[in-house]
């Protein structure tokens, strides 16, 4: 049994640095390609993120969202739903903290700021909730109902904000500022990061208490390994269509609200866009266990923060980060890099 | 402009607007009976359509830019297919990594190439060749319906009939069905299902390269988003069609109508640009509920 076990995360690990190496080197070959400077450009793609505290902070801050929606996707996934939705769900988040605390200017940050947080988990958990409805009361598929509501729900919020909420004092596409009392407080200057990756990981070690030691959190884990049995077994199978999905949203409002009170403090066009997409690729590199979820948002953030640094310091473009991401989602789920070290069980094509 | 005028143009971009759709749908037809949820129809499409108006307007033939365009959507098939097939990854997840790395690759190599990463014009690009049957043309409402397309619209529908003989009339469209509905028959009988998976996600990147070669040749340009869900869209007019080519394309045609219908919508009242892309998706859904439910139904009637 413990060989067994030994074995298993070798075998994971060994998985993971094969992923996570075979998308750096194709990072380093496109940017040997594209590049003028390609040396340049390499050294700040990997070391740019830790040669200042402002860069290392902003990838703190980065990796809060990240938390977040890959907790939403991880709770999604253990229980067998399928949230593709994330992009449209973090917007709804962010737009409706927004609204409300535009709408509070002189409301005290404390009642304000949890007024906005809870609205934003409520409209998070109310789309995807939707796309779980659907599928408990009709079967219709999930996966792209999510995807579908989402992507006009962004629309809508683009048209929101470049539209009736638009600032007119600022040129840009974004609504006005929120007030100074619902900012959370900035713990590592100049950079962004702000006090709610404390929240994030509290988040975290919480889910994991939920899902490991509560009674819904047992019975949604069995309706995600067998619902069939599940359903014999007396659980209320229809029900845990429903709650992981609207959990799984609740977090995905979440993100957004703490992208705009966090770093933000005013609703850009697209402000939340990606975490929803890479929130799965934190969940999966995470294998759906919250607590590994921290570690795989920070190494997300490491990605785009390097991204970032190398945009500023050399020739190449911020999406290097999306084709590295992309490179992770491709090989993440690949069992043949994680079966290595699994000699006895032979896995079925 | 009169009223017997109106539906008219409407119904004749229609047709136009379902092209990509139709093929796209007809390509995921393939991956879908061989048991397969293929999501990556958007990212192919939008590598179709990268590829071959950059394609057509370096080397300056139109037929090397499609040719290219497609190839390229189809190696990127390919690479989707090994990593779903032969390193056994989550298919679904393996196609959103393909929509995402479609989505970054045309990033980086529009901002590397072009220094731009808005819409990306291209000077003496050659236009599609527009086909024109005065024989047709000549009857009333058909012929200002069905004619004056570009070449390409044209192509769609024969490939829907091509698919449809290949599908129903041949042996490899059996065993390729045969993968989805009894892959073990097949194994049975010597044929490797694995084999039949990688030929269908195949034939989906020649489609979508074809589909997304329409969007960017006929509008002479690139833009970011320029496949703008129809992927996910051509996805559900697979499931609506019955997962049937001729259901197909009434799914298409209704989807097609649909924008086309907000299109024009936009012009008589004044509609948010925003709200006319999210029309579709919204339309979408809302027939793939209605589509749920009245599955719901009949399963629950037959089974008393």
């Amino acid at each position: 049994m413990d060989r067994k076990r030994i074995a298993n995360l070798l075998s994971s690990t060994t998985g993971l640095a094969l992923t996570v190496g075979i998308s750096f080197l194709i990072v380093v070959l496109l940017i040997l390609v594209l590049s003028d400077e390609p040396g340049r450009a390499i050294y700040y793609f990997f070391i740019g993120p830790f040669t200042k505290a402002y860069y290392f902070g902003n990838l703190l801050n980065q990796a809060i969202a990240l938390m977040f929606t890959g907790l939403g996707i991880a709770v999604a996934f253990k229980s067998s739903t399928f949230n593709l939705g994330g992009e449209g769900q973090a917007y709804s988040g962010a737009i409706v903290a927004t609204v409300i605390l535009l709408a509070l200017p002189n409301m005290n940050g404390f009642i304000g700021g949890a007024a906005a947080i809870i609205a934003a988990v409520g409209m998070g958990a109310f789309l995807a909730g939707l796309s779980g409805f659907f599928r408990m009361r009709w079967g219709t598929d999930q996966l792209i109902s999510s995807f579908l509501v989402s992507a006009a729900v962004i629309l809508i919020i683009n048209y929101l904000v470049t539209g009736p909420l638009d600032d007119p004092v600022n040129s840009m596409l974004t609504t006005a500022r929120i007030g100074r009392q619902y900012q959370f407080l900035r713990i590592f200057k100049p950079s962004k990061l702000d006090i709610s990756i404390f929240f994030a990981v509290a988040a975290a070690i919480g889910t994991y208490f939920f899902m490991q030691r509560t009674h819904w959190g047992y019975e949604m884990r069995m309706c995600g390994i067998n619902r069939e049995f599940s359903r014999y077994a007396g659980i209320n199978v229809g029900k845990y269509l429903l709650v992981p999905m609207a959990i799984s949203g609740g977090f995905h409002g979440l993100a957004g609200a703490v992208t705009i009170m966090g770093t933000h403090y005013r609703c850009l066009k697209g402000v939340t866009m990606g975490i929803g997409w890479n929130g799965i690729a934190v969940a999966l590199i995470a294998k759906n266990n919250p607590i590994a979820v921290v570690p795989a948002a920070l190494f997300f953030a490491y990605l785009e923060a390097g991204a970032k640094a190398a945009m500023l310091h050399s020739d190449v473009t911020f999406e290097l980060a999306k084709i590295a991401q992309a490179v992770i989602f491709f090989l993440v789920t690949a069992q043949a890099l994680y079966g290595l070290f699994r000699s006895r069980k032979k896995v079925g094509s | 402009m009169s009223n017997t005028s109106f539906p008219i143009p409407m119904l004749h971009s229609t047709i136009r607007i379902m092209a990509p759709f139709l093929l796209a749908a007809i390509g995921g037809l393939f991956t879908e009976l061989a048991g397969m949820l293929n999501i990556a129809l958007e990212g192919l499409m939008l590598i179709g359509a990268f590829f071959s108006v950059v394609f057509a307007a370096a080397t300056g033939s139109l037929f090397l830019g499609i040719l290219l365009g497609i190839g390229a959507s189809v190696a990127a098939a390919y690479v989707f297919g090994f990593i779903s097939l032969n390193l056994r990854a989550n298919i679904f997840i393996t196609g959103l990594a393909t929509n995402l790395f479609a989505e970054g690759l045309v990033m980086v190599l529009a901002f590397q190439i072009f220094g731009n990463k808005g819409v990306i014009r291209f000077q003496n690009l050659p236009k599609l060749p527009v086909l024109s049957v005065p024989a047709i043309q000549r009857i009333p409402v058909l012929g200002d319906v069905f004619v004056g397309h570009n070449v390409l619209v044209y192509v769609s529908w024969v490939m829907v009939v091509i698919a449809a003989i290949i599908i129903y009339k041949t042996a490899f469209g059996l065993r390729v069905r045969g993968t989805g509905s009894n892959p073990d028959a097949i194994e049975a009988t010597g044929l490797s299902p694995r084999r039949y998976r990688m030929y269908a996600i195949l034939i989906s990147g020649f489609t979508c390269g074809l589909a997304g070669a329409i969007l960017s040749l006929q509008m002479g340009a690139f833009v970011p988003g320029i496949t703008a869900g129809r992927g996910w869209i051509a996805l559900v007019a697979i499931y609506l069609g019955n997962k049937t080519p001729h259901g197909i394309l009434i799914a298409c045609i209704v989807f097609g109508f649909a924008e086309s219908f907000s299109n024009y919508a936009q012009g008589a009242i004044n509609v948010p640009a925003d709200f006319i892309l999210a029309f579709p998706y919204i339309i979408t859904v809302v027939a793939m509920i209605a589509y749920s439910i009245v599955r719901h139904y009949r399963l629950k009637g037959s089974e008393r």
